[in-house]
Formats: C-alpha cells, sequence, structure tokens
C-alpha cells in the first residue's frame, strides 16, 4: 500500500509539470501534499511512532488544505495569470522528465543497498526533488514557482520521514514554523505588489 | 542566562522597532554594545560551554565567529542611524527594516552558535526568510523583483541544504540515533558512518545548496544583482553575518567529510572554488559599481576561505574569514556616501571630502580598498601566503604536486587580474572626474572606525594565536 | 473451452451496451434523459435495413476497408486474458502482437478515410495517423512493463499471472502503468480529451470525419468495430490492472468482470463530463504524459524493483 502511495505521490508531481492551469496545479498540490500525510499516517502506524502520525495530520492539514486554500484566495485577491504555460516545450519535457528520473534513480542506487527500510523512497524523494525544481525553472510566473519551492519541501518531507524513520520532532516542527513564516512572507511580498500598482 | 544576553539587542531591536518616534533608533546604537558582553565572557569560559542543553553549543570557532559577526552587527547598526540621509526610505519602511535586521539577526545567531544540524537549519531559514522583506523595503520595482528572485534561490539554497542534512542524518542515524543531528558526536564517529556515501552525497547537496547562497559558481550575479537593487546595509549583513553563517555551517560540515574521505572533499571543493574564482575575476573586470564590484570580490574572498579551508590551512582560511568580514560590510557601508553622486559614477568617489570626517573618511576607505587586494600590511596579504604555502605542504605529501602548482600559478593570474582592476578603480576614484562635496555623518565614520580597529586587532599576536588553537 | 468462447460471446455482446452506458451516464449527469442501454442495438439494425450507397469516387478499397477493420479486432478478442480460472487462453500473443493488430485495424481505416476523396476522410485520416503514432509507443511499453511484472510475456498468461500473485512489491510501477494504459484507452477510442465521437464538427472530429461517407452495413460494421475496439482496450485494462476476481467460480468470476467494464466505462464517462476537449495540437502534451508515465513505470521496475 505504501508502494502505491509512493508511486501516486511522484505521479501527481508529474502530472503538475505538464499542468497549464493555476488550479489543476493547487489541485495537482493538493493530492501531493495529501498522499505524503497518508504516507507519513501508515508509516508511523507501522513503526508505532507517534510523533509521525502528529507530523501527518499536520501535513495534510495544513499542506493538503491550508495552503491550497489560502494560495488560491491569494490568487483570487490579487488576480493571478491563471494560465500558465510551462516555457519548456512539451516535447522536451518529455524527454527531459525521463531523463531526471534515470539519472536521479541511478544516483541513488548505491544507497538502496545501504538503507534497508523503505530504500526506494529515497530514489523517489530525491527524483521529486529534482523535478520540483524543473517545476520552478519551466514557469515564468511567481505562482507556479511558489508551488514548486512547496514540493520541493515535500520531496524533503517525504525524504525526512522515509530515510531516517522520522526526525527529531523538533527539527519537524521547526521546519513548519518556516513553512508558515514562507507563506506569510509571500502574502507580504503580495500585498506590497498591490501597494504600488 | 548566557543566551538572554546574546539575543537582549536584537529583542531590544525588535521591540524598537514599533515606537513611532524618530528618536529611538538611537536608543540602538547604544544596546547592541551589550552583545559583546557575553561574547567577553565566551571567550574566558573553557570551551566548549554548554549554552543551551547540547543544542547550543560554544567552541572556539563559533566564538570567533560570533565576535567577528556581532562588530558587524554593531557596525551596522551605528551605520543603519544615517540611512535616511543618504537613500530615499519611508519612515515605516525604515521601522520594518529594523523589526526584520532584528528577526535575521536572531536567526543567525541561533545558526552560529548551534550544534545540532536541524537548528542550524531552522536559524538560518529565519535569516534567509526575514531578509527577503529587508530587501523589499526599497519600494522600487527593481528591489521587488529581486525580492522575488531572493525568496526563489534563497528557498532552493536552503532546501538543498536540508536535503543534505537529512540525508546526513539518515546516514548516521543507525549508530548515533537521534543524537545523528550533533556536529561534534557525528564529528566523533565520522570513521563509523555505516554508509559513507549516503554522508557524502548528502554533503554534496548541502555543499551545493551553501554555494548557492554565497555566490559561488553558476549563481555568480544572483548576489550582487540583489545586493545591487536593495539599500546598502543588507549587503554589509549579507557578506557580515548571514555570509558567516554559511561559511561556519560549511566548516562544520566539511570538518565531518574531512574524516569521512578527504580526497573526494577536496577535489569536489576544489575544483568548485576555481571555477568560481575563474568567473569571478572576469565579472569583476567588468563590474561598472561599487556595489557590485564589492559583492562579486566578497564571492572571490569566500571562495578562497573555502578553498584554504579544504585544502589544509584553516588558520588561513579563518584569518581571511576575519579580514573579509571586517572589510566588506565595512565597504558596503561606505557605499552609501561613495555613491553620493549616483549610483554608476566611480570617477570622483574619493575627492571633494572636507574637515576632519571626511579626511579621515577617505584615508579609511583607501585603506580598506587597497587592504582587500591583499597589499602587504592587510591580513588578507597573510593568509593569502599561508594558505598557499599550506597547499603546496598537502600536494607535497600526495603525488599530485605539479597539478597544485598549476592550479596557484593560474589563481594567481587571476587574482592578479582582481588586483589591476581594483587599482585602475582607486585611480579613477581618487585621481578622476570632478570634485563634489559630499557629507560624512559621525555614526558611520564611527562603525568604520570599529572595523579597522578589529581589522588591525587581528594581527595582534594574540589573535593569531587564539586562529591557531582553533584548527 | 466453454468459459474462453463463452466469454468472447459477452464481450461481443456487451459491446454496444457498453458505449450506450458511456453516453446514458453523461446524460445523465448533464441532468439529460438518458438514452436505452440498448440503442447501440437499434442503430445497428436500423442500418443494416438502410441502402448501401457507395461515392462514386471511391475504388475498391472502400468496399473490402471495413471488414479489414473489423477482422484484427475480432481477432484480439481471442487473446485477451481468461476472466475466469478454467477457460482456455492464448499464452504466447505478446504486447507488439497486440498492438500490431490495433494498427493493422487503424491503417485500414485510414485507407477508408482516404479513399472517400472528399476533403473530411484525408483530414480525419492524417489526426487519425497522428494520434495513432503517439499512442504506440507508449502501448508498448505499458503493456510490456506490465508484461515484465507479471514474469511472462504473453498478455494471456501475464493477466493469469496477476491474478493469481499479485506483485504488491510492485505497487508504484503498476500505477504509473495504470495511469498510463487508461490514458491510452481514451486516446485510442477517441474519448473526449482527445476526440469527440457526438459531434460532426469540422474542427474536431477524427474518427468520425474517416466514416463520413459510409452507409448501410459497412456504417454498421465500422461503428462495431469501434466497440469492440473499446471493449478490447477495456478488458485489457480491467484484466492487467483490475486483477481481482479470477478466482472465484465461474459465473461469479465472469459477472464481477463484467461490472469492472462499467466501473471503467463509468470512469470515462466522469472523465468526459469534466474536461474539454483538447485542442488537436495539445494532444501530443497529453500522451506525452503517458509515454512518461510508461518508460517511468519500466525503470521504477528495473532500478528501483518498486
Amino acid at each position: 500500500m505504501i508502494d502505491f502511495l509512493i508511486g501516486l505521490f511522484l505521479a501527481s508531481l508529474i502530472v503538475a509539470l505538464f499542468t497549464t492551469r493555476l488550479y489543476r496545479l493547487l489541485l495537482w498540490y493538493s493530492l501531493n501534499s495529501f498522499t505524503l500525510g497518508l504516507l507519513a499516517l501508515g508509516i508511523g502506524r507501522s513503526i508505532d511512532d507517534n510523533a509521525m502520525i502528529i507530523t501527518g495530520i499536520i501535513t495534510i492539514v495544513i499542506k493538503a488544505i491550508a495552503i491550497p486554500y489560502v494560495l488560491k484566495n491569494l490568487s483570487q485577491k490579487f488576480h493571478f495569470v491563471r494560465q500558465i504555460t510551462p516555457e519548456i516545450k512539451v516535447q522536451y519535457a518529455i524527454m527531459l522528465v525521463p531523463a531526471i528520473l534515470v539519472f536521479t534513480f541511478y544516483l541513488s542506487e548505491p544507497i538502496v543497498h545501504m538503507i534497508h527500510t523503505n530504500a526506494n523512497y529515497v530514489a523517489v524523494s530525491i527524483s521529486s526533488l529534482f523535478l520540483s525544481l524543473l517545476l520552478m525553472m519551466e514557469h515564468k510566473n511567481v505562482a507556479p514557482k511558489i508551488i514548486g519551492f512547496l514540493s520541493m519541501e515535500n520531496a524533503l518531507f517525504l525524504l525526512g520521514i522515509t530515510a531516517t524513520d522520522g526526525m527529531p520532532m523538533l527539527v519537524e516542527l521547526g521546519i513548519f514554523f518556516d513553512l508558515l513564516m514562507a507563506i506569510v512572507v509571500i502574502n507580504l511580498l503580495f500585498h506590497k505588489e498591490e501597494l504600488r500598482v | 542566562m548566557m543566551l538572554t544576553l546574546l539575543l537582549l539587542p536584537a529583542f531590544i531591536m525588535f521591540g524598537v522597532s514599533f515606537i513611532k518616534k524618530q528618536k529611538a533608533k538611537y536608543l540602538l546604537a547604544f544596546t547592541s554594545f551589550v552583545i559583546l558582553l557575553p561574547i567577553v565572557k565566551l571567550f574566558l569560559l573553557p570551551k566548549p560551554y554548554n549554552i543551551l542543553g547540547s543544542y547550543l553549543v560554544a567552541d572556539k570557532l563559533d566564538t570567533y565567529v560570533l565576535l567577528v559577526s556581532s562588530i558587524v552587527g554593531i557596525g551596522v547598526t551605528l551605520a543603519l542611524l544615517t540611512l535616511d540621509k543618504h537613500v530615499k526610505i519611508s519612515q515605516k519602511a525604515y521601522r520594518k527594516f529594523y523589526r526584520f535586521f532584528a528577526i535575521f539577526w536572531i536567526g543567525l545567531i541561533f545558526s552560529i552558535l548551534s550544534n545540532h544540524m536541524g537548528i542550524y537549519w531552522i536559524g538560518l531559514e529565519l535569516a534567509t526568510l526575514s531578509t527577503v522583506y529587508m530587501i523589499k523595503t526599497n519600494y522600487t520595482p527593481a528591489a521587488h523583483k529581486e525580492a522575488w528572485n531572493y525568496m526563489i534561490v534563497g528557498a532552493i539554497a536552503i532546501s538543498l541544504v536540508l536535503f543534505g542534512i537529512i540525508l546526513m542524518y539518515a546516514s548516521a542515524k543507525p549508530i548515533l540515533g537521534e543524537d545523528a543531528m550533533n556536529f561534534d558526536l557525528l564529528l566523533a564517529h565520522a570513521k563509523d558512518i555505516p554508509s559513507p556515501f549516503l554522508f557524502e552525497m548528502g554533503f554534496a547537496l548541502t555543499t551545493i545548496g551553501m554555494f548557492v547562497k554565497m555566490g559561488f559558481f553558476p549563481m555568480n550575479l544572483w548576489l550582487a544583482n540583489i545586493e545591487r537593487a536593495s539599500f546598502y546595509p543588507v549587503a554589509a549583513l549579507f557578506s557580515g553575518i548571514l555570509e558567516s553563517a554559511v561559511l561556519v555551517g560549511f566548516f562544520r560540515f566539511s570538518k565531518i567529510a574531512m574524516a569521512v574521505n578527504y580526497d573526494h572533499l577536496f577535489i569536489f571543493v576544489f575544483v568548485y572554488t576555481l571555477l568560481t574564482i575563474f568567473i569571478v575575476s572576469f565579472l569583476i573586470y567588468r563590474a561598472k559599481d561599487f556595489m557590485r564590484l564589492f559583492s562579486l570580490s566578497g564571492v572571490e574572498h569566500m571562495a578562497l576561505i573555502v578553498m584554504f579551508w579544504v585544502s589544509g590551512a584553516p588558520f588561513a582560511a579563518l584569518l581571511h574569514f576575519g579580514a573579509h568580514a571586517f572589510l566588506k560590510p565595512a565597504l558596503f557601508l561606505s557605499t552609501g556616501v561613495l555613491e553620493s553622486n549616483g549610483k554608476y559614477k566611480i570617477a570622483g568617489a574619493l575627492r571633494g571630502y572636507k574637515g576632519f570626517k571626511g579626511g579621515v573618511f577617505w584615508f579609511l576607505v583607501s585603506l580598506f580598498l587597497l587592504a582587500i587586494i591583499s597589499l602587504p600590511p592587510s591580513p588578507m596579504f597573510f593568509s593569502e601566503l599561508y594558505g598557499f604555502g599550506a597547499m603546496i605542504a598537502t600536494a607535497k605529501e600526495s603525488d599530485h604536486m605539479l597539478a597544485m602548482i598549476a592550479a596557484i600559478l593560474f589563481l594567481l593570474i587571476l587574482l592578479s587580474i582582481i588586483f589591476y582592476r581594483f587599482v585602475a578603480i582607486y585611480q579613477s576614484m581618487k585621481y578622476e572626474g570632478e570634485i563634489k562635496e559630499k557629507t560624512v555623518y559621525g555614526s558611520e565614520l564611527f562603525s568604520l572606525v570599529i572595523f579597522a580597529i578589529s581589522l588591525i586587532s587581528l594581527l595582534l599576536p594574540q589573535t593569531l594565536a587564539y586562529l591557531h588553537a582553533i584548527s | 473451452m466453454i468459459y474462453y468462447f463463452g466469454t468472447i460471446f459477452v464481450l461481443v455482446l456487451i459491446a454496444p451496451i457498453l458505449l450506450s452506458y458511456i453516453k446514458a451516464t453523461k446524460m445523465l449527469l448533464l441532468f439529460k434523459r438518458p438514452i436505452s442501454l440498448l440503442q447501440g442495438y437499434r442503430n445497428f439494425s436500423k442500418l443494416l435495413q438502410k441502402e448501401t450507397i457507395i461515392s462514386e469516387e471511391s475504388s475498391a478499397v472502400t468496399r473490402w476497408a471495413p471488414f479489414l477493420v473489423l477482422s484484427p479486432l475480432l481477432v484480439i478478442l481471442f487473446f485477451l486474458p481468461p476472466v475466469t480460472q478454467g477457460a482456455y487462453y492464448v499464452s504466447f500473443v505478446d504486447a507488439f502482437t497486440i498492438t500490431g493488430l490495433i494498427s493493422l485495424s487503424t491503417f485500414f481505416l485510414m485507407l477508408l478515410g482516404l479513399d472517400s476523396a472528399s476533403a473530411f476522410g484525408g483530414m480525419g485520416s492524417s489526426r487519425e495517423s497522428f494520434i495513432a503514432a503517439l499512442v504506440e509507443p507508449a502501448m508498448v511499453l505499458t503493456i510490456f512493463s506490465v508484461s515484465l511484472m507479471a514474469g511472462n510475456l504473453g498478455i494471456g498468461q501475464a493477466g493469469v499471472n496477476l491474478a493469481e500473485h499479485f506483485p504488491k512489491e510492485h505497487m508504484a510501477s503498476f500505477l504509473f502503468a495504470g495511469i498510463s494504459f487508461f490514458i491510452l484507452l481514451i486516446a485510442e477510442n477517441g474519448r473526449i480529451p482527445v476526440d469527440n465521437p457526438e459531434t460532426h464538427l469540422e474542427l474536431t472530429m477524427v474518427h468520425e470525419a474517416m466514416i463520413l461517407d459510409l452507409t448501410g452495413v459497412y456504417l454498421a460494421i465500422i461503428e462495431s468495430a469501434a466497440s469492440i475496439k473499446f471493449v478490447i482496450f477495456a478488458s485489457l485494462f480491467a484484466s492487467l490492472f483490475i486483477p481481482f476476481g479470477y478466482g472465484l467460480i465461474a459465473p461469479l468470476a465472469i459477472g464481477v468482470f463484467i461490472l469492472k467494464l462499467f466501473l471503467i466505462a463509468t470512469l470515462v464517462a466522469i472523465l468526459e463530463v469534466n474536461t474539454a476537449k483538447l485542442r488537436l495540437f495539445k494532444i501530443p502534451n497529453l500522451l506525452g504524459l503517458s509515454i512518461v508515465f510508461a518508460f517511468l513505470s519500466l525503470i521504477t521496475f528495473y532500478v528501483l524493483g518498486a
């Protein structure tokens, strides 16, 4: 079942790469975070780690529901461009995405032999890190770049919960705190834009 | 108690930033000196001294870097008093600048003192996010664009750092458990890490993240553009405090990586820094304004520091680091005066100073300018001499002597390009262009004097002995 | 033996009903009064009674091509994975054969469109070949990777293996292959994001453009070929990607299988209601996604083994 979720995680990210509409992108991001939360819940239950179950719930509440909602509100408030066409043409993206995947899978192959539990997730999270970088690169608008940043956070989180069986609670809370701070700063940045124009 | 004292100036600044009275900011000039008290105490205490359990631990390196960055913080606080005299800034934005400067400072004190990879990262991220807003206080479209730019690139860099940290943590977790986040334990058990590849990969990702943050190859110009678009104290904070924290992190991570596999680390970092200096030297040659010039020169110096550190000359690296951290903020702060004729006018920038203040100002600035290209009495001269010597010494033990000599010759050529450019700029500042009167304010002159004194004190035998003891 | 032929018989019988079912579901979702599920049969009998007229410009191709469109598809029906235990199946037919037979059918369809000598026919054929060229690599990759997961290149054997030992450890690559195949199912059958089977609008039609000139028996043959193609894809999807219910007793297993077919049809209908048709030149984006997923499924299986 966890393999299924991890596949869904990667799949939603890849679909997000090919999306040309902002709200669809938010939907895919939300799905991405939701699978992440479910993964955290599943792994937390299997290794009996209460901290991870809590982080899983926080992830679902904040990343899958709150952040997409806030971003949608922001986009309506500040009139974002909702048609977001990737700068990289689809025919190149079709070649680029598998190339990145192959590269990262082989990059992490030695790791797979080292970590015995959940070895594949390291590979998937590294490749989703690269894919979110691609997501940031292929768009000129700010909004998809923010989504790219957030999905990068998701990739990190996936690595955190799978490769290490959960990081210290302090660090995870710190990461959440910083994420919220990032959202506040993004909000402030947009506000200023409105004052100027 | 110690921690409270360390954070006190920043908290006072945060509080004062809500007071609407104009005079309130003068209070900060005095309170910022308070930070020196706990640092002096830290120097006297036996090390490593646990400030907050095993999370915040002050050892010799920490204390040194904390001192350097605090002096920069004091200097910037002083120079901030006259920011509104040099640039146009609304009162609200001014207060916001102070507020986010305080958050920035708090984050970086945590980062510098942390003995815990997670706390290190959280502090760094806090500082990064608050910088975004400091850039935004300049109400221009360029600054707005660069604030977004910083948000995105900074976020990528910081995420890479976290990614690497997680990998490193995962590599050491089997033997250390949750304590695998502690730098000292990791260093002590570096040889026993069960999966060195995982660690090295984490280290590589972290390093790339840090290098992006410092403006290394291939991200050479983003820092310069941001510093150009924002107010000049931001640039001073970047080079003095933020880069100090990043470098401390690099020092710590690379120490562990050295114990894991020295050769991999050396080749990776050496080639990276060599490429950086190669690109940057030509970018400096083409620089048309003070901000970009100093910023790119800062990148060059950081590359040198990193290079010295990995090639077995920590003493040279730390000396260079101290000199860089004092010189760059001083120069950035003086650009407020130097650019009073206009942003892109280098010629004549050092002319037209009257009276005692003016005289001291141009004397100090020319001193700093000549010091960053490592003319002999400057600490940079000694550090480079010592650093290159140590590189040769390291190469002697291996069989890559010729390659190392070639690399050093190449480096010297690149450095001479930079040297040539700076001398030309200095001449143009002093002897070309029209004479226009410029005003220098007491507070910024005072901060320059502080920087000059700290710079000279780097060359005291006690300081050198202390730096030797760190390595 | 009885189950083998029985399944094929059921599939052929159910094919028109499935298409009518999709249409009815869509109408229901759009708050219209749904058509009867037997509409497919009614159309068929109506077309059989009609007079067959052939355009003067067309050659002999028009006379024999409709049969050649239908016959490869009928052949594929015999190669499909078994639905229930004890049914016969052909174990040596692999992904390439299936894809080849489908493209053979598509080839004659395109020939038919060209032969009608009308502007629409040529346009439809060119569009169809454009889509078919993009579908094929993804199709081969997808079925190939599923066969690898099942441990057998033969489609029939693969279906059995998947049903008996579901590859839990390969869930991720299985999911990717499933997504890819679902996109192909939509593209090959001319469902909405790719082609709208309900309009005769010049700008959008692909499949309809090719058969615009046909009447009577020939049209009936082509229509039933289209419905059989859908049933082939749906049953491939059902037995390769939803491999449950194989172990039940025979009548129940067939019932579960038919339920799965209707489930897929419902999915397609919901998707059709919720999406707008893509511009022709945006279709490579969708199919590119399917190629990416097919490839991803292969490399995930090979490199990660997940």
